[in-house]
């Protein structure tokens, strides 16, 4: 599903930084990957080059077939927008517009038609449990529905890679705990590809898969067999 | 002074006379030069900076004699200021009344009593110059007797560019021979007379030569067919004359 | 200073754009004040130097208006014992091939006594008085004038005179300096009577030159000099001359005074714009700030000083931008100048005050620190612990938006008021400064309106974008109020203006169509208001017996002084006018009036010359003529657009009685029923045109004279527009600029999900359009209110006539378009940067 390889990163500047030296990756479809590692250690720029947000110095990317390097900036667009998933520390939600037009805004950027986008977006909100706040604008919600609405927008096309950088990192614990099953639940039921970039050890043994990166290298690529220690309850329908 | 002098010349009989008194002096000479009318030909050589000379010639016509005189004064040559005429009317207690006529705009046009000490026309006379004043509008002093020539002081009793003037009178024929004109400046001009002729009885200069000292320019003037107590009209000194032409 | 340094300045270099559009508005406020001023001054002192050249050692000057007066006025004046030399002096601006020429006739014999004529050495000694009298076509000219003609001593230059195609030959060339250096050294002496002949002038001179003598002092010289010559003649020293353009040109500053205004006015809300979201941006970097103890004065001293760094940068460079307007517009006065006095001057280089250019600095400064001065104020505000947090900055308060809307209700209200008492000028003016006033501060409530009004149609047009740009407006009222509002006022001023000239034009031309009917028009020049040269009344004999010529008007048109003002004395057979261009009548009777102006009995003063001049029908005029002084009543009030400054219409026979001058400015033929206009005109020129100086223009040529003229009064208001158009593009610009940096993150994050780059761009082309919209719905209707004010200020300070109002639709209409391109062509460099730059910086932004 996601194949990298010899990836490297520099930042040029006054002294060239390298977030990511050569670095080779694999993830199957279906797979749900944490990457953890200290602050600076390459993780968020790893994922910046997942997700298309910027591209690679060195190495190819391939996500799903398509070859990253080899598109154009629409094209890059495109992948993004079909493929991918995005789930932010700070949700990132358009403030002047209601929970259903920010989870709407991706369907409309692909020019869907409006019944079925304002069909898909219920569905969204009520797979987040936010069904009763459809009209409410951002600033009228709690930090962990906030999260939720953020996750709808990500889940919009049923991507089938989905990318959370840091996703409960401003929230609190129960609060994270929450979204944390909730991202599990939609990988299961949708079978998403999922990476989640995180500090938060929880978050990161709840996955089968964790990759601990250090100063541009993985240094540490550990699988586990049952990884639901954290999220023991069942999630809802 | 004799203003007439400048143009005319002087030409004087010599008489016995008491001498010591200088406006006798000067009366003597304003008799010996009285004539009822005057004309001649003048030829006019302006010798300015660099030598430069520019010749002009004009006819010169007088009817009666100090402070009642008249006078019309006409260029010929050169020919862009031929016809361009002057006429001069003299009073007895006053600056003379001018009137210029230029033939090519057809119109005449007074000589303002302001504009009587520029210059005559590229000439180092000045308009003033050209009248002719009865020894009454002056005062005399005598200053010095120097032989030949007594040298004499006249100041102007009104109406003069000029502060005062120094003249020399010979002694034998009452003939002014040079003048020193003084403005308040100092010395403007010097005015010499030669060439003296007898002429129906009126000593002439036949040469007239006036130097602009603030200049260093001179004018030469030399009289040419001169002719005196001609028969003359009143008529033909008139503004409508000066419009006629001769 | 180190604090400025440390943070002010990095801030200012990275977004040195905006700064850059932030100033815009004080370099074209600022400029357009230096500009006009200078151009002024520069006239003005170009005049005074060329009068003070003329004048030698001149000490007095009679004058009896531009009609001049008999030559024996001089003798009367030379024979004042206290006069020590007076010459006469004739005065005139020819069309050359090279350009004006100003001639000035003098009497060679006297005047060397006033003015020095240093002539070239030249080898022939034909510099000679004699010579230069003698011969009528005698011409001095300066070397200059000479050095760029390629004349020399006896060239030939050919000359268009009363007398017919002449030649004149130049007699001398002057050296450079003093008196050749009038002008510019276009200056050509010629004798007084010649250029009595030539121009036509009878036997009239323009003025008599006096220095007094030696110990007169200059009232005791008046006082006899007026003894001498009576009440009918201005006497007065040469540079009283230039007191009266300072007046005439007094209108013209005032106009461009407003445009400073308005656009310092408008460029104080860019600023105040940039600064608000500078403020916000930098909260957190102000929250750090008084996290390590910097006062809430410190804090507001560093925006207040870097406020008042834009503003000295910004007008520093409007100074520079003045000065090279400057030399556009001197030509341009210079030619008003020409016109309105008949006198020349050249506007060399500009001169540069340094006063003027001090005031300038002053008042950019002072604008955008004040501008500054609520955003400073917050920033002082802001409390670091809020700051620190990441989150976004707090909405405008509501109570602060109550407070402002019961302001502008108030203004609103109050400005209405005003105008039950508008007779005033302070009410009226007020008034206006009100209702402005309550438009600007109505204007973030109307655009949030206006602004949820768009967002359902720019959601049709394209759902997303369009939901986002008009989201973006409705979200930071605060960043878009402030361009909204400039682009209104700009706006604003633009309908009122060309509101303005659109009501003027059809104006001039209802009056073009009554006033100017003559089939022909005879003239001394291509242009019907040159008064250079006149025709002698007995042309008219000569025109009336040409076949086809059914009725010839006789018209002078002088300029003269009354009550301290130049203005146009319109002479002509009134009962003829009566009959063929009856103008329509403001006040009195509209028959009575001609009647009584026919009789002599009274004159009738254009609608202009009542309110520029504060007179009163009925009231008697005090007009200097050389016989003495013309007492006469205004009888009738007409509408005429002759003149600028006013018009007084009198009869002709009157006038020729009291200036003893019968002379023709221009002849109005209608033709006799049956004749070809073109036939007639033909056999004019062919009977006149060899001996006489002599134009015969048509009704058309006339018309479009006026057009032409109208067109160059207007000259300034359509700078104004440009200026204010300007304005409104570069306030879009800075708006979408701020816009876009503030909103950085919102376009990554659109990105991010999947936005193409086209539809950012949309989004942020879209959010332009939509600021173009509001601005246009509330500056289109502001110019309602602002037109029925610059109608009032028109009639009231500038025309003096009544003009209707007349709001310009066609000026709106176009306006759309221009102002939705501009505001689209606004929006690319910004949308441009909108999509480029990283995608992940943008994420991480603030």
């Amino acid at each position: 599903m996601i194949h990298l390889r010899g990836i490297s990163k520099r930042f040029e500047g006054k002294r060239t930084v390298t977030a990511l030296e050569r670095l080779d990756l694999d993830i199957a479809r279906g797979e749900m990957v944490s990457i953890v590692g200290p602050s600076g250690s390459g993780k968020s720029t790893l994922l910046n080059l997942i997700g298309g947000l910027d591209r690679a110095t060195e190495g190819e990317i391939e996500l799903d077939g398509a070859t990253l390097s080899r598109l154009s900036d629409d094209e890059l667009t495109r992948v993004r927008r079909d493929k991918l998933g995005f789930i932010f520390q700070f949700f990132n939600l358009l403030p002047t517009l209601t929970c259903v037009e920010n989870v709407a805004l991706p369907l409309h950027l692909r020019g869907w038609p409006r019944a079925k986008i304002e069909a898909r977006t219920k569905e969204l909100l009520n797979l987040v449990q936010l069904g009763h706040r459809l009209d409410h604008q951002p600033d009228e919600l709690s930090g962990g529905e906030r999260q939720r609405v953020a996750i709808a927008r990500a889940l919009s096309v049923y991507p089938p890679i989905l990318l959370a950088d840091e996703p409960t990192g401003n929230l609190d614990t129960a609060t994270g705990v929450e979204i944390l099953k909730l991202i599990h639940d939609v990988h299961e039921r949708l079978g998403a590809t999922v990476l989640i970039v995180t500090h938060d050890a929880n978050v990161a043994e709840s996955c089968e898969r964790t990759l601990r990166i250090r100063d541009g290298r993985i240094v540490e690529d550990i699988r586990r067999e049952s990884a639901r220690s954290s999220t023991e309850e069942p999630t809802r329908a | 002074m004799n203003r007439r002098a400048v143009i005319t010349g002087l030409a004087l009989l010599a008489v016995p006379c008491l001498a010591q008194d200088p406006r006798q002096i000067m009366e003597e000479v304003q008799r010996r030069q009285r004539s009822d009318s005057q004309h001649y030909e003048g030829t006019l050589e302006v010798i300015g900076g660099g030598n430069r000379i520019a010749t002009k010639r004009w006819m010169y016509d007088r009817l009666g004699s100090f402070g009642a005189s008249k006078a019309i004064l006409r260029f010929v040559a050169p020919p862009e200021v031929k016809g361009v005429g002057l006429l001069i009317v003299n009073h007895a207690d006053k600056a003379s009344d001018q009137w210029m006529w230029r033939p090519n705009i057809g119109r005449e046009q007074r000589i303002a009593f302001q504009d009587r000490s520029t210059r005559f026309f590229g000439t180092d006379f000045s308009f003033e110059d050209l009248e002719e004043r009865d020894v009454a509008q002056y005062d005399f002093k005598l200053l010095s007797d120097e032989g030949a020539a007594w040298k004499l002081e006249s100041t102007p009793r009104k109406s003069s560019q000029y502060t005062h003037s120094y003249l020399w009178v010979k002694k034998d024929n009452y003939t002014v021979t040079r003048l020193e004109l003084f403005t308040k400046k100092g010395l403007m001009r010097t005015i010499d007379y030669r060439d003296f002729e007898l002429n129906k009885g009126v000593w002439t200069a036949r040469t007239t030569e006036i130097n602009d000292v603030t200049r260093n320019s001179r004018t030469i003037l030399k009289f040419d067919k001169l002719e005196y107590n001609s028969p003359m009209k009143d008529a033909d000194f008139t503004i409508d004359a000066l419009r006629r032409g001769v | 200073m180190m604090l400025w340094s440390l943070i002010s300045w990095p801030y200012a270099r990275k977004h040195l754009l905006r700064w850059m559009l932030t100033m815009a508005g004080i370099v074209l406020g600022v400029g357009v004040f230096v500009g006009m001023h200078t151009a002024n001054r520069s006239v003005l002192s170009a005049f005074q130097e060329t009068i003070d050249r003329i004048a030698g050692s001149t000490q007095l000057q009679v004058t009896a208006g531009e009609p001049g007066f008999d030559e024996d006025i001089l003798e009367k004046v030379q024979n004042v014992p206290e006069v020590r030399a007076a010459a006469p002096v004739i005065e005139a601006t020819v069309a050359t091939g090279s350009g004006n020429l100003l001639i000035l006739g003098v009497d060679m014999l006297g005047d060397r006594s006033l003015r020095n004529y240093d002539l070239e050495d030249t080898d022939a000694s034909i510099d000679d008085p004699l010579v230069f009298l003698a011969q009528a076509d005698s011409l001095l000219v300066t070397k200059t004038f000479a050095e760029k003609s390629g004349l020399r001593v006896n060239s030939r230059v050919p000359m268009r005179t009363m007398q017919g195609d002449l030649t004149f030959t130049v007699r001398g060339i002057m050296k450079p300096g003093g008196l050749a250096s009038a002008f510019g050294g276009d200056l050509a002496i010629m004798d007084i009577y010649a250029a009595q002949k030539f121009l036509g002038r009878g036997r009239k001179f323009d003025r008599i030159d006096v220095a007094l003598a030696d110990g007169v002092s200059l009232d005791e010289g008046i006082a006899k000099l007026r003894a001498a010559v009576g009440s009918g003649y201005e006497i007065a020293p040469p540079s009283s001359r230039g007191e009266q353009f300072e007046q005439t040109s007094r209108i013209y500053s005032l106009a461009s005074n407003i445009t400073s205004v308005f656009a310092l006015f408008i460029g104080m809300f860019i600023i105040y714009n940039t600064f608000a979201i500078a403020v916000t941006q930098r909260r957190s970097e102000i929250g750090i700030l008084r996290a390590l103890g910097a006062t809430r004065s410190q804090i507001r001293a560093l925006f207040l000083g870097e406020s008042a760094v834009a503003g000295l940068i910004g007008s520093t460079v409007g100074v520079l931008f003045g000065i090279v307007l400057a030399r556009a517009m001197a030509g341009y006065i210079g030619g008003m100048l020409t016109e309105v006095y008949g006198v020349a001057q050249r506007a060399g280089d500009v001169a540069l005050d340094p006063l003027l250019i001090g005031g300038a600095l002053a008042m950019g400064i002072a604008t955008s620190v004040v501008a500054a001065v609520i955003p400073s104020r917050a920033a002082a505000a802001v409390d670091p612990v809020k700051a620190l947090q990441k989150g976004r900055d707090q909405a405008v308060s509501e109570r602060e938006n109550r407070l402002r809307q019961w302001t502008a209700t108030l203004c609103a209200v109050a400005s209405a008021v005003t105008l039950a008492f508008n007779r005033t000028p302070l009410v009226f003016y007020a008034g206006f400064v009100l209702s402005v006033v309550a438009a600007v501060l109505l204007t973030p409530a109307l655009t949030l309106w206006l602004a949820r009004l768009l967002r359902p149609l720019l959601q049709w047009a394209r759902p997303v974008e369009g939901t986002l740009a008009a989201d973006s407006l409705i979200q930071g009222p605060k960043r878009t109020s402030g361009t909204v509002a400039a682009l209104m006022l700009s706006l604003a001023l633009v309908i009122s203006l060309s509101g303005l000239a659109r009501s003027s034009y059809e104006a001039i031309s209802d009056w073009t169509r009554i006033a100017l009917n003559p089939d022909l028009f005879v003239t001394t020049a291509q242009s019907v208001s040159a008064r250079t040269f006149v025709f002698p009344a007995s042309l008219g004999d000569g025109l009336r017996k040409i076949q086809g010529v059914g009725e010839v008007q006789s018209v002078r048109s002088v300029r003269v002084n009354v009550k301290g003002s130049p203005v146009m004395l319109l002479a002509l057979d009134i009962a003829s006018m009566e009959q063929h261009a009856k103008l329509p009548s403001v006040q009195g009777d509209p028959h009575e009036m001609y009647r009584l102006t026919a009789k002599g009995e009274g004159l009738m003063a254009s609608e202009n010359y009542m309110r520029l001049h504060g007179a009163k029908f009925g009231e008697v005029l005090d007009i200097p003529a050389p016989s003495g002084r013309l007492h006469l009543p205004i009888v009738g009030v007409v509408r005429d657009f002759s003149d600028q400054q006013g018009t007084l219409i009198i009869s002709r026979a009157a006038y020729v009685r009291t200036w003893n001058d019968d002379s023709v400015n221009v002849f109005r033929i209608y033709v006799a029923p049956g004749a070809q206009e073109a036939a007639v005109r033909q056999r004019i020129i062919d009977t006149f045109g060899k001996t006489q100086r002599l134009f015969v223009l048509t009704n058309g040529d006339v018309r479009r004279f006026i057009r032409r003229l109208t067109d160059q009064w207007f000259g300034l208001t359509y700078v104004q527009i440009a200026v204010a158009v300007l304005i409104a593009v570069l306030g879009v610009v800075n708006a979408l600029t701020v816009s876009i940096t503030d909103r950085r993150r919102e376009l990554g994050v659109l990105q991010a999900v999947g936005a193409l780059r086209q539809q950012v761009r949309h989004t942020v082309w879209m959010e332009a359009i939509a600021i173009g919209v509001i601005g246009l719905v509330l500056g289109l209707s502001l110019g309602v209110v602002t037109l029925y004010y610059a109608v009032g200020m028109a009639r009231r300070d500038f025309m003096g006539t009544e003009i209707g109002y007349s709001y310009p639709f066609d000026t709106a209409l176009v306006l759309v378009p221009v102002i939705l391109f501009a505001a689209f062509l606004a929006a690319i460099a910004p949308g441009e940067a909108a999509v480029k730059g990283s995608l992940v910086e943008a994420l991480e932004y603030e």
